[in-house]
């Protein structure tokens, strides 16, 4: 799920910054540190928005750096457990499949893979019904439920599940848009 | 108080807790965003991976509440105790499918079970790292998707071939290890005949140079079809993945199928366990018997691909390498041809229409041996001067490699001896060889035999007096 929140950090500053452009180089400094970066509770911090307020600086002794409290608006992404989130596969094996929605990386077991989906080797390694209408390979579009998450300082992991009414491919390419 | 005990999979009960859950912390953060945003943030996050941890031996549902604070947990408590009287029963038995809600845990992914997504502790099971780095499978699980891809692939009519990479299907040699001999294999690719210009890569990136067999597009293409193919080395994982990538250009071959030295089991040694195929449909092109120790029987021993100088040296060999004569391994009688004629054989053996046996139980290892005892059929072998004179010499390596090759194997000569093997044509057996009109070679026509898979022209193997 995507959240729009504001978030705060302290942002240590090298002396030779500060001037005219220092709130520029305050944010762009910000941008280069915290987007792309995960935290536990917040998730996938996608992209800064705006700055809510910069506060007053603070002086460290001895090394002339200045610490600002900055307050800044961001998307964050966090999947959660039982949340349903569409993704792309990646790779395909007899152990399941890999997805990725955005920044998050999905790992569907063949345990959740419909029963009548069978895994076929080849040269393009896919679930396959028996039927043959459904093929889910790399570069397929699923939809899929997370049962669990896990959240590292720099990626989130998921295991996910597409064995229930209403998830597997997206047929229709008009519904990921 | 496991409640994540309930697979979310098939109870909504636990995604309508996951649901109440999350409403009640966020309905419980927005009343209070200035208590928790105000941390710091860099410290927040390496807290809360230990705070998360910390909940999970708790047996409590980390993720939807991964708030540090004393306070948080203890509403959390409140909020599962709520919950639980709200159902009107304990959480332990509650849910009508109860046995549906046991996991076996199956596999482990980065810390989560791959079945239900509960958090796992225990690292046990055999870890599949060249599929990802946080895979682990439980050896039950493993038997199932054997099981279940054997039949796959038997519907396919194919087998399983695992291929090493180094002296097997290619040579490769550091650049710094390149002889002045060598050295217009570097500075002249334009004037090297097409032939060897496609197979010869220079990798600078890794500062290696890297020969391709002849034969071997070929061989991939045909083995293909036959067999699902694995990679299989003791080289890192970069260097294993950049050579999948020489073999395998348009990435058909191999796939994931890449095992490098990270993912062995055992050091210094290859194993089938993290292969997901039944051993009995198994084969194994390698050049080095030692490593495969619990596999020899599935195993095709390959003649060493030298090309470079440095390969040569490694191996203490001193004659000069294919590069520095200009030459190669012949194309159509190289060993990779002469290796897939066998593959090919084993291959219609195994799936013989004629067969009448239950498919699932046949043993390709079974097939290998009757091929092999095909080889030297008919012959019988006497020693000279072969093993050392205290030696027993039936526990010779090269009197079992003579019987494997289905040869018979004396130590006292008469008229059906056929071949007498000798590394001295002055001894009494070798005279009597030459008077007899029997074949007199040396012991190199065996392993020739078991290289070629054919018996191997007495003639080029005469024993020099």
């Amino acid at each position: 799920m995507f959240f729009h929140i504001v978030l705060e950090r302290n942002m240590q500053l090298h002396p030779r910054h500060f001037g005219r452009d220092l709130r520029e180089k305050l944010v762009s400094k910000l941008m280069k540190d915290v987007e792309g970066t995960c935290s536990g509770r917040h998730g996938f911090i996608v992209a800064i928005t705006g700055i809510e307020s910069v506060g007053k600086g603070l002086i460290r002794d001895g090394t002339g750096f200045v610490t600002f409290p900055v307050k800044y608006q961001c998307v964050v992404f966090r999947p959660f457990k039982g949340e349903i989130l569409e993704a792309v596969v990646t790779m395909v094996n007899k152990m399941g499949f890999f997805a990725e929605a955005g920044p998050v990386q999905i790992f569907v077991s063949n345990h959740l893979i419909p029963d009548d989906m069978e895994f076929q080797s080849g040269d393009v390694p896919n679930y396959t019904t028996s039927d043959g209408s459904v093929k889910i390979q790399k570069e397929s579009e699923v939809r899929l439920k997370i049962i669990g998450t896990r959240v590292d300082a720099t990626e989130i992991f998921c295991i996910g599940t597409i064995k229930d009414d209403f998830l597997g491919v997206i047929s229709d390419p008009g519904a990921n848009a | 108080m496991s409640l994540t005990a309930d697979s979310p999979v098939h109870s909504s009960s636990s995604d309508d807790f996951a649901a109440f859950l999350d409403a009640e912390l966020d309905s419980a953060s927005d009343v209070s965003p200035d208590q928790h945003e105000v941390e710091n943030e860099e410290a927040e996050g390496e807290e809360e991976v230990e705070d998360e941890e910390g909940q999970d031996e708790d047996g409590g549902d980390g993720d939807d509440l991964d708030d540090g604070a004393s306070d948080s947990s203890r509403y959390y408590k409140i909020l599962c105790e709520a919950w639980i009287s709200s159902r009107g029963e304990p959480a332990e038995t509650s849910g009508a499918s109860l046995a549906l809600d046991i996991c076996s845990h199956p596999g482990v992914m980065g810390g989560m079970c791959i079945r239900c997504g509960q958090k796992v502790e225990n690292e046990s099971g055999v870890a599949f790292g060249y599929i990802h780095k946080n895979l682990r499978l439980a050896d039950d699980e493993i038997a199932r998707l054997r099981d279940k891809d054997l039949k796959n692939l038997l519907r396919h009519k194919k087998l399983y071939l695992v291929l090493d990479l180094d002296h097997t299907l290619l040579n490769s040699a550091r650049l710094a290890d390149i002889s002045a001999e060598e050295l217009y294999l570097k500075d002249q690719r334009e004037v090297l005949p097409d032939a060897l210009r496609s197979n010869l890569f220079k990798l600078d990136w890794i500062h290696m140079m890297t020969k391709l067999r002849p034969f071997v597009h070929t061989f991939l293409k045909e083995a293909s079809s036959l067999f699902e193919m694995y990679i299989y080395t003791m080289g890192e994982r970069p260097y294993a993945l950049e050579m999948a990538s020489l073999l395998d250009p348009g990435g058909i071959y191999f796939h994931s199928r890449v095992i490098a030295q990270g993912d062995c089991t055992q050091r210094h040694q290859k194993g089938l366990d993290v292969v997901v195929g039944q051993e009995s449909a198994v084969l194994i092109l390698d050049d080095t018997e030692a490593v495969w120790g619990k596999h020899k029987e599935n195993l095709i021993l390959m003649e060493r691909y030298h090309f470079f100088t440095s390969s040569c040296r490694q191996f203490g060999l001193k004659c000069k390498s294919l590069s520095a004569t200009k030459s190669d391994e012949n194309e159509a009688e190289g060993a990779l041809a002469s290796v897939l004629k066998v593959l090919q054989q084993i291959h219609s053996l195994f799936f013989d229409p004629e067969r009448r046996d239950n498919i699932m139980e046949r043993d390709v290892r079974q097939v290998l041996k009757q091929v092999r005892k095909e080889i030297l059929k008919g012959c019988k072998i006497v020693f000279t001067r072969v093993f050392p004179t205290q030696f027993q010499a039936e526990n010779h390596h090269l009197w079992k490699l003579a019987e494997q090759l289905g040869a018979t194997c004396s130590t006292e000569v008469d008229q059906s001896v056929t071949h007498v093997v000798s590394m001295d044509a002055g001894t009494d057996k070798s005279r009597w060889a030459v008077k007899e009109k029997k074949f007199l070679v040396h012991p190199r026509w065996i392993e020739a035999a078991n290289y070629l898979w054919r018996k191997p022209l007495e003639e080029n193997f005469l024993v020099s007096s």
